[in-house]
């Protein structure tokens, strides 16, 4: 069921594209992107099937990390590396958020937060309806948890047994410097979901998360992804100055001797 | 029949012949939507009270090549989701058949929370939305029927006190006004409910020689300009009634329409301010200005 894992990738790769990106195209969000991105890369490897055709579907609620989105879509073939180098330059379809209308592999324009899931919720309803076997991944923040969409959207989910959706939380504490919302375990399993947990930094523990879903279970299922905002890169971990700052030169060869594989 | 009813009996109808159609409503109408339930529960929902989300959630289902019919009271559904309105449909460039009940006042012993003078406003912002305010039965029907597949956000607001002036299915047409009564002196705009008011108002001004004209605009997004421009280019004199906020409306729609290329002169009678006396829909309706003799005052002003 689960593709097998190459242990020859490095995920560090991947970053420095975020990075590079991001310096050269003069905006975006470095740490959120870091947090997420091998969440969105397992997403790809080991959770869609037929990913080329958009069988499956992948929907980023927290569109902020677009970059991690677009160089695992990049990776993946869905679009040419091209548009990564064009990031930021008149004419890119790539922007701060994501564009359904502009980007294959997008399925909705996130950037404000607690839509995503909303909108997967009506992707999951509506291959019910159908009948179709369509499996619906939709990536959350713990800071966007605290958006009333997101839980008006897990008493939906759950009442109309959407047993394909798979939301998976990137808990990389925002929310606890913010207004806590902890205890997010008891949380979703008190709104009838069945949860489980990762480390959400790890392709091996993100991938047996990924491999444990029952989609024979007519819940809708969480991961709870235990991550680190910036993971990878020393100056960049926490919630300080770094959320929408753009590395200068110098800073980027700190940034890329780190992430040197 | 209501036009709630007709609303529901349409809907299921459209239903019956396209898979495509889901209805969705947040905690109203069960009662008149229990054909649809019987016959296609696969295709509705009752989402609850969870607006935002609900509306949000029917964007997904568009995405997927469905076509949602979402229906709430006027405030929740535009106001309170407005945000989603605005980036799960528009920005995405995505259609749905939004389908509101409440506004402006109809709900007029409930209170201010339940009322909705801004729907039309919003809604306007949108490039690409429709906006109706059908005021009868077969309004309704004819123009659900033109336009709920054109993939377009397309507002209906149903009115619960439809005005009683019977029209036959041919005159009426997406995008276009009608011409109720013909006339010189005076132009009478109107929409949705308010032709009630306009109708007794008018007889009454014919009564006392005064040759009026009364538009009827059950579309006012894409409006009909010029139907509008040249009423008042013969009357030079226009009135404009209607349960819409004063920000915006029908007066905002004349002005364009005539864009300064001829003088005229002009009375909006429209919603000020928070109505705020708990009574009939009548009795707020006078409170608001939105009455027989208001009209006829405003004639009368402009006439002398």
């Amino acid at each position: 069921m689960v593709k097998d894992l190459n242990p020859y990738f490095s995920m560090n790769k991947l970053r420095l594209r975020i990075a590079r990106m991001i310096a050269s195209g003069g905006e975006g969000h470095i740490p959120s992107s870091f947090s997420i991105v091998d969440l969105i890369y397992s997403v790809y490897a080991f959770g869609l099937r037929d990913r080329t055709h958009f069988k499956d579907r992948f929907v980023l609620s927290k569109g902020h990390g677009a970059a991690a989105l677009y160089v695992v879509l990049a990776e993946f073939e869905v679009i040419p590396w091209a548009l990564i180098d064009n990031y930021g330059k008149p004419g890119s379809v790539l922007g701060g958020h994501p564009d359904r209308s502009k980007i294959p592999g997008v399925e909705a324009n996130t950037g404000s937060l607690g839509h995503g899931l909303p909108f997967a919720v009506g992707v999951a309803l509506a291959n019910k309806i159908k009948n179709l076997d369509e499996r619906i991944f939709c990536l959350v923040g713990d800071g966007e948890c605290q958006e009333g969409t997101i839980w008006e959207s897990a008493n939906i989910a759950t009442n109309q047994h959407l047993g394909r959706l798979v939301a998976i939380v990137d808990w990389n504490g925002s929310a606890a410097q913010l207004q806590p919302i902890e205890n997010l375990k008891a949380k979703w399993t008190a709104f009838g979901w069945d949860v489980l947990e990762c480390n959400g930094n790890s392709l091996e523990s993100i991938k047996s998360a990924i491999g444990g879903l029952d989609f024979d279970s007519t819940s809708p299922k969480v991961i709870l992804a235990k991550t680190t905002k910036g993971f990878g890169v020393s100056f960049l971990q926490g919630h300080g100055e770094w959320h929408h700052k753009i590395p200068n030169e110098e800073q980027m060869q700190l940034l890329e001797r780190e992430l040197s594989i | 029949m209501s036009l709630r009813k007709i609303f529901a009996k349409t809907v299921t109808a459209t239903a019956q012949k396209d898979p495509r159609l889901v209805v969705i409503v947040g905690d109203i109408s069960h009662g008149i939507f229990r054909d649809m339930r019987e016959l296609h529960p696969e295709r509705y929902f009752n989402i609850g009270i969870s607006e935002p989300a609900m509306v949000n959630v029917a964007a997904g289902l568009t995405a997927e090549g469905l076509i949602p019919v979402v229906h709430t009271i006027a405030p929740f559904l535009i106001e309170r989701s407005y945000e989603q309105i605005k980036l799960d449909f528009a920005y995405q460039e995505l259609g749905v058949n939004l389908i509101s009940v409440g506004s402006a006042f109809d709900y007029a012993k409930l209170g201010c929370s339940h009322h909705c003078y801004s729907d039309y406003s919003l809604m306007a912002k949108f490039e690409k939305a429709n906006i109706l305010f059908p005021g009868s039965d077969i309004e309704f029907q004819v123009l659900f029927e033109s336009i709920y597949d054109n993939g377009e956000i397309n507002y209906f607001r149903l009115t619960e006190f439809p005005h009683q002036t019977q029209f036959e299915e041919s005159q009426i047409e997406f995008g276009k006004g009608i011409t109720v009564a013909e006339g010189t002196d005076l132009t009478i705009a109107t929409t949705g409910a308010s032709l009630q008011i306009v109708e007794t108002a008018a007889a009454a001004l014919r009564e006392s020689g005064v040759s009026v004209e009364v538009l009827y605009f059950h579309t006012l997004k894409p409006f009909d300009y010029h139907l509008l421009k040249e009423s008042v280019r013969k009357s030079r004199k226009l009135i404009s009634v209607e349960e819409i906020d004063q920000q915006d409306g029908l007066y905002n729609l004349a002005l364009r329409a005539i864009a300064g290329d001829f003088k005229f002169e002009s009375k909006q009678l429209a919603i000020k301010d928070f109505i705020r006396i708990y009574g009939t829909y009548k009795e707020l309706s006078e409170e608001a200005g939105l009455t027989p003799n208001a009209i006829i005052e405003a004639a009368q002003n402009l006439l002398n």
